[in-house]
């Protein structure tokens, strides 16, 4: 009974991959599902209805959801052999769905369009190509600065940080700015917050900036024990011993993002935050993440755009990426203000350089000089899991670090090596 | 002592308990709906009356959305809710009162294979379950949501069944006795005396359907109008948790949970008379 | 149990309509359920390509798989606690509800309340009632001059999420105990009272035996939702990109199967946590049999 069920799922899959690509003529109808926030939902639409008046024989259909929902639906999708045409990517997985063969192909389309890829970012094409071509391509980029709450600063008589600062300045700066303002032996202001669950808000810049490295080139050895990367453990360390950091428990308490609770000095993280500060009313500028004493880094990473293998409308599918890629799309997505677009001309245009928002947009641009691409390698979820669980109980000040360190990098080599 | 001063001492004690269980059931929903009309900067305020007040929060919820966005999503969620309850105590019912009066080879086979259906969760189902209804050409159609009410559900079956095994057996004898055939030993004889188990399983059951998230998710289209509430919410909630926008997550928190109470409400004057009721008949 | 009527001659054919319904369930269910997670747990499958087969490796795995081990332990753990707690709490609220106080009716509306929300919604407000420093558990606690308690820490996070799901299911637990409290007839009380049995001892001949059947359904249904224990939780220990500080079973299957890729895992997992259940029943089913009283 079960065999007969599983014949029938390959059949189908095998009778969608035979099946029809028909020629796009007449109108065709295709999906575009995405994760993102509310507010991205009335941009895309227009950017969906721009593009139909352009091509009016496609029309794309666009759902976005919350994380969760989104890779539930998707999973879904895909086991029952309906997947979307479009979906939306993050970057450090691509490599996870690239190599089950869940994705198309897109280099025998970009070689059709000459050129095509000129005026992109290059850090942000790397984690989409693979042997045999591209497999995806970023639809916008983050890169990680450090965020200042400007009234904070000015009421402590400190300077603003600069792109001079190093790793110290920042834990002097915070210790300065954490208080406990109404003297009831809570504190209200924290010098500084941010996540150290995920790489890419802080642990993997300042693993670079040590000197150290995340994990190895054929991605078979965790890499963040050694040498380097062992100071910048011992620094985030002391950022919660030191008290000027919330504990990840507390955060969580307080809505997770001090920043824009008010509650904190500084952070950092990427422009999708943007939108969310400037609506909270913080008063608050960029700055390029510190230096280490190995020079200075911070992380880019990107959102992309990927097709189906089984998409019955890979022609149209790739029209309406090319549209989004192109200088209309990208201008209107850059004013949507959460990311940065990839196309090199939008980015150092008015689009993205006036957004609303009165802070300095060209730091983010500059960023990319030192940024090193967010590490993407299969198993990469369970992995990152394992790692930001495993510190949790450092942080929160009930397991000593070395020893959890070392648990959590035996743990994580398992992940890859069940992975490879 | 005497009898009834003891009687009283119990009384006394047992209202005290009473009154401090509702409290403590109470106080989350109180701090819910005040949390919902203060202004965000008075979130962690320890007053419980918000002071001031404002109903901003509500009106925040839906503004990125189309139109009427939540007036459709209520509707859809009410709509498959309603659904649901029919279909499940129709089917339940006839199948418990099977199970529980009517003596037939397998019986106690086929309800142990029905009780086992609960050992696995939604989420694993859901796969297997898609995959069914994509070969019935029903992805993206309410059906799926619709139509597994209609073939009965371990969960009811079983609760009625428990139930009308509690009724006195000359009932059926008699009616037995006055020519009644099957159905109608089921329908004019358990039924009538069943309505407060009928009427837990559809607050049951409403309750369920309303705060599915995953079913609706997966086969209705995440159009802003053509799903549920409770997919529509989950949108937002990820973004305002995030955002430690407190006040609004919990007018979203309490905007889904008002239509669940308005039924109940409705539904349980005749339920909580069902069961005063019911003990006085036998 | 040897009860039940004959059907006679063609009532036969109402018997099987009136199952009809509940049978097409049964195959979608057995089918689309049990077997295709049986079967799938056999295979190796990541959702994009046909699954390959595998047989038993899936579960050999389990044992080694930490991250299993501990949600499979937590499950067990919260199980443990959850279930003694509401059916037992149910059953004295149930009884407290069954005597003639006044205001009874308001009670027995309030205390179904938690029952009557969502999960996800309720599990919000708790997030702010826990809170270390905002929230009011521990505001109550000061001024009472406790010390505070950090309930979502991970040492304490278990005994939280139980309280949360206790105070969401008492409700039910105490509407099936009233159901089954009310069926019991007024003259088996007048008869024990006659006989000189004061308010306990009725309690233990007479109202307990013949609440029997509630308590088999109530402790089979509040097992179950043990084992499968997921919203609360989960809305309460989250942290990160989806991951929880106080995994369960339900919470494995789900990351294993969207988001790592291991539909057979998951079914694996599933299956270990049906068997669980299945166990767990036939203890109740047997329970039933020697305890259970009916009329």
């Amino acid at each position: 009974m079960k065999k007969l069920m599983f014949i029938f799922v390959i059949a189908s899959l095998v009778l969608a991959a035979c099946g029809s690509k028909p020629a796009d003529t007449g109108p065709v109808e295709i999906t575009f599902t995405m994760w993102g926030a509310p507010e991205e939902l009335a941009v895309w639409q227009a950017v969906v209805d721009d593009f139909h008046t352009t091509n009016p024989n496609i029309t794309v259909k666009v759902d976005v959801s919350d994380w969760d929902s989104y890779w539930t639906k998707l999973n879904t999708l895909i086991a029952g052999g309906t997947p979307p045409d479009v979906f939306a990517m993050d970057a450090p997985l691509f490599l996870d769905w690239q190599s089950r063969g869940a994705l198309l192909n897109l280099q025998p389309y970009i070689d059709a369009n000459s050129g095509f890829l000129d005026g992109f970012y290059p850090q942000t094409l790397t984690a989409y190509k693979t042997a045999d071509g591209y497999y995806g391509l970023p639809r916008d980029f983050q890169t990680i600065v450090l965020f200042y709450n400007k009234d904070m600063f000015d009421a402590a008589g400190i300077a603003y940080p600069t792109g001079d600062w190093t790793y110290d300045d920042l834990l002097a700066a915070a210790k300065k700015l954490t208080l406990d303002k109404d003297n009831d032996g809570k504190i209200d202001q924290y010098g500084i917050w941010t996540d150290t669950w995920d790489m890419e808000l802080f642990w993997s810049e300042a693993i670079w900036a040590y000197g150290g490295d995340i994990i190895n080139n054929d991605h078979t050895k965790t890499l963040i024990g050694e040498g380097g990367a062992r100071d910048a453990w011992a620094y985030i360390d002391s950022l919660y011993k030191e008290g000027v950091m919330p504990t990840p428990t507390a955060s969580g308490e307080f809505g997770f993002d001090l920043f824009q609770s008010g509650m904190a000095a500084m952070t950092t993280i990427g422009h999708w935050a943007v939108p969310g500060y400037v609506q909270a009313g913080i008063k608050f500028d960029v700055a390029p993440m510190p230096k280490g004493p190995a020079g200075q880094a911070t992380s880019v990473n990107s959102a992309g755009f990927v097709i189906a293998k089984d998409s019955k409308n890979a022609d149209a599918a790739f029209e309406f990426i090319k549209f989004a890629l192109g200088k209309t799309g990208q201008t209107k997505l850059a004013q949507l203000g959460f990311a940065i677009p990839v196309l090199k001309s939008v980015a150092e245009s008015d689009a993205y350089l006036k957004q609303p928002g009165d802070l300095n947009q060209q730091v983010f641009l500059d960023s990319t000089v030192f940024a090193h691409t967010k590490p993407v390698f299969k198993g990469y979820e369970e992995w990152a899991g394992i790692v930001g669980d495993g510190l949790i109980p450092v942080f929160d000040g009930e397991a000593e670090l070395n020893t959890t360190l070392n648990e959590v990098i035996t743990a994580a080599d398992e992940i890859l090596a069940n992975n490879k | 002592m005497s009898r009834s001063f003891y009687k009283t001492i119990l009384d006394f004690l047992a209202y005290v308990l009473l009154v401090i269980g509702a409290l403590t059931m109470l106080i989350p929903f109180v701090w819910m709906i005040s949390v919902s009309l203060r202004l965000p900067a008075e979130q962690f305020s320890r007053n419980i009356i918000p002071d001031p007040f404002t109903l901003k929060n509500y009106t925040d919820l839906f503004k990125d959305l189309p139109n009427q966005a939540f007036l459709y999503l209520t509707y859809n969620s009410f709509k498959l809710s309603l659904l649901s309850v029919i279909g499940q105590v129709l089917t339940c019912a006839m199948a418990a009162f099977v199970f529980a009066i009517v003596k037939f080879k397998g019986r106690d086979f086929l309800f142990a294979l029905l009780v086992a259906t609960l050992m696995i969760p939604p989420q694993v189902s859901l796969i297997p379950d898609f995959i069914i209804f994509k070969y019935l050409g029903l992805i993206g159609t309410q059906w799926p949501l619709i139509l597994p009410a209609f073939w009965g559900g371990a969960f009811g079956t079983f609760l009625l069944r428990q139930y009308f095994l509690t009724i006195p057996r000359d009932l059926v004898d008699a009616a037995r006795m006055d020519g009644a055939s099957l159905f109608d030993i089921f329908w004019r004889v358990y039924m009538p005396l069943s309505k407060p188990a009928v009427a837990a399983l559809s607050i049951f059951v409403f309750k369920d359907a309303w705060n599915d998230l995953l079913h609706p998710l997966v086969y209705l289209p995440t159009d802003m109008q053509q799903t549920t509430l409770t997919v529509g919410l989950a949108f937002f909630q990820q973004q305002l948790q995030a955002g430690g926008k407190f006040t609004v997550l919990m007018a979203g928190a309490f905007l889904s949970i008002v239509p669940l109470l308005i039924i109940f409400f409705i539904a349980q004057k005749q339920f909580i008379e069902g069961i005063a009721l019911s003990g006085v008949k036998r | 149990m040897d009860y039940g009527l004959k059907p006679l001659g063609r009532e036969k054919l109402w018997l099987w309509l009136m199952l009809v319904p509940t049978i097409i369930g049964l195959v979608f269910g057995t089918i689309g359920s049990l077997f295709a997670t049986l079967g799938l747990s056999l295979f190796d499958w990541d959702l994009i390509n046909p699954p390959t087969w595998v047989g038993t490796e899936n579960y050999v795995a389990l044992f080694q798989n930490k991250n299993y081990i501990e949600a499979f332990v937590n499950t067990l753990k919260f199980s443990a606690l959850y279930v003694p707690g509401v059916v037992v709490i149910s059953l004295l609220l149930a009884v407290l509800l069954n005597r003639k106080i006044r205001g009874v009716g308001i009670f027995r509306t309030i205390y179904f309340l938690p029952t009557v929300t969502s999960a996800v919604a309720t599990a919000l407000v708790w997030n702010m009632i826990y809170g270390k420093e905002t929230g009011i558990l521990n505001f109550m606690l000061e001024t009472l001059g406790f010390a505070p308690i950090c309930w979502l820490c991970t040492n304490n996070a278990m005994m939280s999420v139980v309280i949360v799901n206790i105070w969401g299911a008492i409700g039910e637990g105490m509407i099936i105990f009233l159901a089954g409290l009310t069926a019991i007839p007024r003259d088996y009380y007048e008869a024990a009272s006659l006989d000189g049995a004061d308010n306990f001892q009725q309690f233990f001949r007479v109202t307990l035996p013949l609440v029997t059947p509630s308590i088999f359904f109530q402790t089979l249904i509040s097992a179950i939702n043990a084992f499968q224990a997921y919203d609360y939780i989960y809305m309460l220990t989250r942290r990160g990109q989806g991951d929880s500080s106080v995994p369960v079973a339900v919470y494995s299957i789900y990351r294993n199967a969207f988001h790592f890729f291991r539909m057979g895992d998951a079914s694996a997992q599933a299956i270990q946590l049906a068997l669980l259940v299945g166990v767990f029943m036939a203890i109740m089913f047997w329970w039933e049999r020697h305890y259970v009283v009916y009329e």
